[in-house]
């Protein structure tokens, strides 16, 4: 098999440990071969806390998914999420020469390292830098200014960077197995490669990916990305406030959660009772309905506001044509597409991947977001690539991906 | 990110941290640093200095400082420590800089190479130049690595020794004994690596635990301080039904212990124990009566406490003190001795890439302690007694508490401490504990978001009824 079209993603989620074999076709379409899965132990809010864990962890994925694909793994994309990754908007500046005016490559190079010359934290590092748009002499949203002509070239990137050590952590992790890294994404933002499509990002859209320990998200209005962020909030936090406001240990909490839990409050008659069978099989504790989903809808509400102050620092949720697309495995929570929707005021809905050809109904699931965010991210990134340089993980530029 | 705001008030806000830093030099100093970072160290920075720029490139630290550019080229001092001594000086400015804003700094090497050698005395001079506190974490050679390196290994001490406020030194020979005889040289440096971290992240924790009694610079210096002294240092954490004993007998097993037996030559120890909500004063009174049967009765113990609410049900147990000089005849009479003393073939093999997964070991099997008789509860009689219980923290207004512990932070002298302080008994503050455990979140950072920790289920913190 032409190893150069095989793309692996990989995600190291709080949850779960998810690897995605992909195979890039000609027509632009990706194939999925296989997907592999292990329980994720060791890692909290998006990263690692406790490193042999979470490595016997993705390896026991990596073979799952070496089996379940047949194709050796060699090399992968990895996600990152993690509280300490922070987003900004930048503007590059180049004069051409008086004596051209004709924009080449050469000034588009320029003025995206231009861009990068921003002071950020002395122990942080680029993540990314993704190009919004272009402007020549003034003039605005140019996408392709090559041949342009013009004296000044502008150009807006969004910067996301993070702690380098923290970063490192999922990279040492891989390098240990060992596999190569051939890139690290931000979480979100290889999730909103497969739930949006180009279509929504020009209307405008908020991409939400809430996993188990974080909350990850992209914004793009008018095609580009102008807002991203994590928060150290997921599932696990709602488990965790089942179990202490009910009283019950963290497992059962969780089986509560994902069996009967809503975000949706006053739909439960009063004396609506949850009876909680115990293991072997007696009748146990009981449980109001209305009180479980109060601990749910206290959290989800507080989260998703939180949220919403975040974005209002910046202007943008005003221009959302397209709404809000939750994914991730919170996204199953009944009624939460109902709750951000009257939180935003927005129309939102919960969205999984839309199968390309491959094993469709194991893509068809909000939690492989990331992962199968992370091989089309490949893929976007390998048809505008032009000959791998050495072994430049951080602060890469492609304009190919938004 | 993490916003910290002014407002938020429990004392584990960044003000009330004491700005340590932690420098690494040469490519053992490295390896150990990656191993600290690794294992988690908060409120302390971290910077990797080294001539060889290979090594450096791979070390975790985010602050990184290539010694000499010119003198080495970018490759490593060859083992020789003059070269390694003048890639320190043509980089000093660099070093200065990196080294700027420290209160206390820890200096990690491995002694008889070229850079840790050389580079080592002169960056703790810097150091103390610029006004920290400087600790001097070491490793000195196995005996099988030769004559040579062990010589500029003791030379590197001796100097080391010149600046630093203390030195504490691993001997590799030691290693031996908690290391299983057939291991590789490998799995003897990891241990190393291991300790180092442990004493080094466990000194940054007595630092900046907010403690219920709370040890300060001055309380740490005049344990440690003994000119050419050796440094006696144990570390134990338990979560067992009984975890006072256990975390204590397993502090007394560390091989800079000799499992308890120096103890009683030292003429002042500092004891901190750190625990979670659930730490109990009894289980603080027995570990301390068990470890005054092994102290001298003149011997002065400095004690400090912490609750964290991060342990979760974890009891953890510092013990760090020194012997005079003159306990040094003990530590020939050990090193003499015919210890499994891995043969220079194990060096040749090299079994284990430095990286893979089982170079280090999670845990290493220690000798058998020895038999603890049953515990007899004797008044204790070392100095300072423990005070009566203080009241619990829900009581108090969180306010106050935070603004005296940060009011002592700031306090804590760098400079000798005088006499009449030193007299005083260990600190007494109030109890701090955290209104509700951290649960699932215990090993994470906090989520604090405008003022708030989000990790307290949110129907509690907007004091809605669920019942
Ligand atoms: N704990 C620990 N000790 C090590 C390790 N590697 C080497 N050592 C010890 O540290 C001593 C110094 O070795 P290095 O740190 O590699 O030497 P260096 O200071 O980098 O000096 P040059 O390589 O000569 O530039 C050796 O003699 C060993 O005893 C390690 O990985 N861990
Ligand atoms: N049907 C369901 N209803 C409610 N919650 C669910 C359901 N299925 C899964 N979850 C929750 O989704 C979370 C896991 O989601 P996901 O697999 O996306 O997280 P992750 O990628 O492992 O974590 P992260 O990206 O935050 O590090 C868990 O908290 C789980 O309880
Ligand atoms: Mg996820
Ligand atoms: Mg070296």
């Amino acid at each position: 098999m032409a190893s150069n079209n095989l793309m692996v993603g990989l995600e190291i989620g709080t949850s779960k440990i998810c690897v995605v074999v992909g195979e890039s076709r000609t027509d632009g379409t990706v194939k999925i071969l296989g997907v592999g899965q292990a329980p994720s132990r060791g890692v909290r809010k998006g990263e690692i806390v406790d490193f042999e864990t979470a490595m016997k962890c993705v390896h026991e994925a990596v073979v799952d998914a070496e089996q379940k694909s047949d194709v050796m793994i060699r090399s992968v994309y990895v996600a990152v999420a993690g509280s300490h990754l922070q987003s900004f908007n930048n503007r590059g500046c180049v004069m051409l020469p008086e004596d051209r005016d004709e924009i080449d490559e050469q000034d588009v190079e320029d003025v995206k390292s231009n861009a990068r010359e921003v002071s950020i934290p002395a122990q942080n590092a680029f993540l990314h830098s993704i190009i919004q748009h272009y402007h020549v002499d003034g003039q605005d949203g140019v996408l392709n200014p090559i041949g342009m002509s013009g004296q000044k070239l502008e150009a807006d990137f969004h910067i996301i960077h993070g702690m380098r050590t923290r970063i490192q952590n999922s990279i040492r992790c891989v390098k240990e197995l060992p596999l190569e890294v051939e890139d690290v994404v931000f979480s979100a933002l290889a999730s909103a490669q497969v739930v949006l499509t180009k279509n929504q990002k020009d209307l405008g859209a908020l991409v939400i990916d809430m996993g188990g320990g974080t909350t990850d998200y992209v914004l793009y209005a008018d095609g580009a990305i102008r807002q991203s962020g994590c928060l150290a909030i997921g599932g696990d936090h709602i488990t965790n406030d089942i179990s202490m406001g009910l009283r019950i240990p963290m497992a059962r909490a969780e089986k509560l959660k994902i069996e009967e839990g809503s975000c949706i409050l006053g739909n439960c008659l009063p004396g609506d009772m949850i009876l909680l069978k115990d293991d072997s099989g007696f009748a146990g504790k009981e449980i109001e309905r209305e009180t479980l989903n109060t601990i749910i809808h206290l959290r989800l509400r507080e989260t998703l506001e939180l949220l919403k102050r975040r974005l209002d620092e910046e202007s943008y949720l005003n221009y959302l044509g397209g709404g809000i697309f939750i994914t991730g495995g919170c996204s199953l929570l009944n009624g939460l597409d109902y709750l951000a929707g009257e939180i935003f005021e927005l129309p939102a809905q919960v969205v999984h991947a839309h199968t390309t050809s491959g094993l469709t109904s194991a893509v068809e699931n909000p939690q492989f977001s990331t992962a199968i965010g992370l091989i089309k991210y490949a893929q976007a990134v390998q048809r505008d690539r032009r000959p791998r340089r050495f072994g430049r993980i951080f602060g890469k530029f492609f304009s190919g991906i938004r | 990110m993490i916003q910290l705001s002014k407002s938020y008030s429990l004392p584990d806000s960044v003000e009330d941290f004491i700005p340590i830093k932690i420098v690494s030099v040469g490519g053992a100093g490295l390896n150990a640093l990656d191993r600290i970072v690794l294992d988690g160290l908060e409120r302390a920075e971290v910077v990797a200095i080294n001539t060889d720029v290979q090594s450096l490139a791979s070390s975790v630290a985010a602050h990184k400082v290539q010694l000499g550019r010119n003198v080495t080229r970018g490759l490593g001092a060859g083992g020789d420590p003059e070269l390694g001594y003048q890639a320190a000086v043509e980089s000093s400015e660099e070093i200065r800089e990196a080294l700027a804003n420290a209160r206390m700094i820890l200096i990690c090497a491995g002694l008889g190479g070229g850079t840790g050698s050389g580079a080592a005395p002169l960056i703790a001079q810097l150091a103390r130049e610029a006004g920290a506190l400087v600790l001097g974490f070491v490793t000195l050679p196995f005996s099988f690595e030769g004559k040579r390196r062990n010589a500029q290994a003791r030379e590197a001490l001796d100097r080391l020794d010149q600046f630093a406020n203390a030195v504490i030194c691993f001997e590799n020979d030691q290693m031996a004994d908690i290391v299983p005889p057939k291991a590789g040289i490998h799995q003897a440096f990891a241990s190393a690596d291991m300790l180092i971290s442990q004493s080094v992240r466990s000194i940054v924790n007595v630092i900046q635990r907010p403690g219920l009694i709370r040890i300060g610079f001055d309380d740490l210096l005049a344990a440690l301080r003994r000119r050419n002294g050796r440094c006696l240092f144990g570390f134990g954490e338990s979560d067992s039904d009984n975890r006072a004993h256990d975390a204590l007998t397993q502090a007394l097993k560390n091989p800079l212990m000799d499992r308890g037996r120096m103890l009683s030559d030292a003429a002042r120890i500092l004891v901190h124990i750190a625990g979670g909500p659930g730490m109990t004063l009894s289980e603080v009174e027995v570990l301390m009566q068990e470890l005054g049967r092994h102290v001298n009765e003149q011997t002065q113990i400095l004690f400090g406490t912490a609750v964290d609410g991060r342990m979760g049900n974890r009891l953890s147990v510092t013990i760090i003190s020194s012997l005079a000089a003159d306990g040094d005849i003990a530590l020939d009479g050990v090193t003499s001795l015919p210890v499994a003393v891995p043969t220079p073939s194990i060096w040749e093999q090299q079994p284990q890439p430095q990286t893979s997964v089982d170079s280090v070991p999670e845990s290493i099997p220690m000798p058998e302690p020895p038999r603890v008789p049953p515990i007899d509860f004797a008044p204790i009689e070392q100095e300072p007694p423990i005070k009566e219980p203080a009241p619990p923290a829900t009581s108090l207004s969180k306010k106050a508490e935070s603004s005296s512990v940060a009011a002592q932070g700031r306090s804590a002298p760098v400079k000798k401490t005088n006499p009449v302080e030193e007299k005083l008994p260990a600190k007494q503050e109030v109890l701090q504990f955290e209104p509700v455990t951290r649960g699932r979140f215990e090993k994470s950072e906090p989520t604090i978001v405008e003022g708030e920790d989000l990790d307290v289920p949110t129907y509690l913190r907007k004091n809605i009824k669920v019942k």
